[in-house]
């Protein structure tokens, strides 16, 4: 019968409805509801990484004095050694500009340091993604290189009032140039397969057939300063695994990264300084 | 108006809830999506406005702050609710355990979809199934465990709001 089967089917005429609706709705009336949920969901984030960092304040109020004293002391030892660091660089920082307005080379990019508590991580089969807890609020603007202690984390992909989402370097989403420490040979690195109860990984391509590289001689990969987003030198992991590529003209190969990357709380947000 | 504000707010408990344990797995290398859970009720028991306006909302919590087009999740929240709806009569839906197998068969599609859409647009998609596989069992393990808990605090959050729950009262659709 007819006008029961087009009341039976009402529901998916609806849905196809929407579906079409939704394709028509300009991106301007999508993008203000994007940000208007995010910032809906932005307090609880805020709010979760707070109560975190007083959960860790507290246990951390339960050492004994004599642990205080020894992390002070291990404190003093570190902070003297970054010091005569800082004078190295500001020698070298000195000397690379004064031979920069000597050859007449044009400057390297530089970049404001921007430490930011990571507020939530959000690793799945499909993306590895942070959410920190500075934004527009800080000047951090989308593209900018994130790093921790152990080399790169990844790149700014959104930035909204308070908070920015970082891709990380173990996402598929994410690609980028990248050098063979020591060798300033280009090779394409990009997150890959990240296993479960087991580390990050990703991936190379285009490595030059004279490298090698195995789980007891890995190689390590640092950023090539190519493209203009990462400064040069940034280390991003090291090759366990080499072969030749189908076509024999390059080598492909598996890249450990770092442990710590599933377990950030802090990072560091380095924000293109501008050139007035 | 006032059980879709209701219902959007346990929404929203249980998507900071599923935050903050995927937050706290990354160590182990594992994720959870629970997506069924989010429209499972609503599809059983509201008329198919409501639900599909509870779908909407809960498809947009989930497409913040992902690299898919935004409205993805939104979009197949909604036709898991209207293929729920359309075979909805021919369920017990006063039966807890009917519930909770329509919202382990609902995430498991929801997951597919995602996961086609998300692979769709990574490069090296084969890479990455194993992951796929893994986190759909600990969803599904998880979805199972929690989904009574869930289904009883929406239901009294309902009721605390004085709002119909029964699908007698509540279904038009």
């Amino acid at each position: 019968m007819p006008p029961r089967r087009l009341l039976a089917s009402r529901p998916f005429l609806v849905l196809g409805l929407l579906l079409a609706g939704w394709f028509l709705v300009p991106t301007v009336i999508k993008r203000a509801l994007g940000i208007s949920f995010f910032e809906l969901q932005a307090p609880v984030h805020l709010a979760a990484s707070h109560v975190r960092d007083l959960q860790d304040f507290w246990s951390l109020r339960t050492r004994s004095s004599h642990d205080l004293i020894a992390a002070g002391r291990d404190l003093a030892r570190l902070n003297a050694s970054y010091e005569v660091t800082l004078q190295q660089t500001e020698t070298l920082r000195r000397e690379v500009a004064r031979l920069e307005a000597l050859l007449r080379m044009p400057t390297l990019p530089g970049y404001r340091s921007e430490p930011a508590r990571v507020a939530r991580r959000d690793f799945n089969a499909w993306w590895q993604r942070l959410t920190v807890r500075k934004g527009r609020n800080y000047g951090i603007v989308p593209g900018s290189p994130v790093i921790f202690g152990g080399g790169v984390v990844g790149k700014v992909t959104e930035v909204h009032a308070y908070t920015a989402v970082v891709d990380l370097i173990s996402s598929p989403t994410l690609r980028l140039a990248a050098t063979l420490e020591g060798d300033t040979r280009p090779l394409s690195f990009q997150g890959a397969n990240n296993p479960a109860f087991g580390p990050a990984r990703g991936i190379v391509d285009y490595v030059p057939t004279d490298a090698s590289a195995s789980e007891f001689s890995p190689r390590r990969i640092v950023t090539s300063g190519l493209g203009g987003v990462f400064p040069a030198g940034l280390l991003i992991g090291e090759i366990v695994r080499l072969e030749t590529s189908t076509d024999g003209l390059f080598k492909t190969g598996e890249v450990r990264l770092d442990n710590r990357l599933s377990e950030l709380t802090e990072v560091t947000v380095l924000v293109p300084e501008r050139r007035d | 108006m006032r059980r879709t504000v209701v219902f959007f707010l346990t929404q929203f408990l249980l998507w900071a809830l599923v935050s903050q344990a995927n937050h706290e797995l990354t160590p182990w290398g594992i994720a959870l999506f629970l997506g069924g859970l989010f429209v499972g009720l609503s599809a059983l028991t509201f008329d198919r406005r409501e639900a599909l306006v509870g779908a909407l909302a809960a498809g947009f919590l989930h497409d913040v702050g992902t690299p898919l087009p935004f409205g993805t999740h939104a979009l197949a929240f909604a036709a898991a609710v209207v293929f729920i709806q359309h075979v909805r009569h021919r369920l017990n839906r006063h039966e807890g355990l009917v519930t909770v197998m329509v919202i382990l068969i609902t995430n498991l599609g929801l997951f597919l979809v995602i996961s086609a859409v998300a692979l769709r647009l990574l490069p090296d998609a084969d890479r990455l199934t194993s992951r796929v596989f893994s986190d759909l069992i600990a969803s599904q393990i998880v979805l199972a465990l929690v989904s009574p808990w869930f289904l009883a605090l929406q239901t009294q959050a309902l009721r605390l709001g004085g709002c119909a729950t029964s699908p007698e009262t509540a279904a038009h659709g």
